[in-house]
């Protein structure tokens, strides 16, 4: 649960990084433009999760599933995104299974999964 | 890429974005593969944002108004309108109060906000003026 309300926004610092991993070198991001991209972000979380569980809530289910983010996308208009986010889930889930059967090297890695499945 | 570096590939703390979501009064728990799903979503969409706010920069700074103008443009970021709002000056917030004012409308409750609040009045589209 949320403690404090700024746990409800994703830290500025790292979307910052995002963006000017995205841009060509040497652009400048002002002050509000991060602001603006941080905020916009964490409510374009919330605008995912909430499509996402319109889906799952519409078929009468309760778990929210990876088919139910890929489907809100398109829900949402997002069709772009669908094509790179399920090459992306096939990595993920690759990685997944690779480490299930006891090839996972990296141990902090493991412990990662663990900490997400925890609560 | 190869298939263990896949979610070192996230830069967003899982940790914070899990907390967000749970926030929805709909999702009492998320597994890891849709809380993935949705960090890596969230991060294609800044790129993406990033990148078309920085196509209407003509110098080598991107501005709150860029990013603005692409949130304007485009329907399907409407979710984004009043979190994002066009920035309108004193003088043109003025008028267009003047101008509300003149047509009658209740338009008080907006008027202690600043200039960058033009929205609250339920208008989809940032700062176009409202009949």
């Amino acid at each position: 649960m949320a403690e404090k309300l700024e746990d409800l926004n994703l830290p500025m610092s790292v979307v910052t990084r995002i963006v000017k991993e995205s841009l060509p070198e040497g652009v400048a991001i002002s002050k509000e433009a991060r602001t603006g991209l941080a905020k916009a972000a964490s409510v374009f979380v919330l605008y995912v999760t909430s499509a996402a569980t319109n889906i799952v809530k519409n078929n009468k289910r309760k778990t929210l599933t990876g088919q139910d983010v890929l489907e809100a996308m398109k829900d949402i208009e997002f069709d772009r995104f669908v094509g790179p986010l399920t090459e992306a889930l096939e990595n993920y889930k690759q990685a997944v299974s690779a480490r299930k059967s006891g090839a996972g090297k990296k141990k902090e890695d493991v412990e990662e999964i663990e900490t997400i499945e925890e609560d | 890429m190869s298939a263990t570096k896949s979610e070192k590939d996230l830069h967003l703390p899982l940790s914070r974005v899990k907390t967000i979501m749970k926030s929805s009064p709909d999702v009492d728990a998320v597994g890891p593969e849709p809380l993935y799903l949705v960090t890596k979503v969230t991060e294609m969409f800044v790129t993406d944002l990033a990148k078309r706010a920085h196509k209407n920069t003509k110098g080598n700074m991107l501005e709150y108004k860029h990013i603005a103008e692409v949130v304007q443009e485009d329907d399907t970021l409407d979710f984004l309108r009043e979190i994002v709002p066009r920035k309108i000056t004193v003088r043109e917030y003025k008028e267009l109060m003047a101008r509300k004012a003149a047509r009658g409308d209740r338009s008080d409750e907006s008027s202690e906000e600043s200039s960058e609040a033009e929205s609250s009045d339920g208008s989809s589209s940032g700062v176009e003026i409202i009949e």
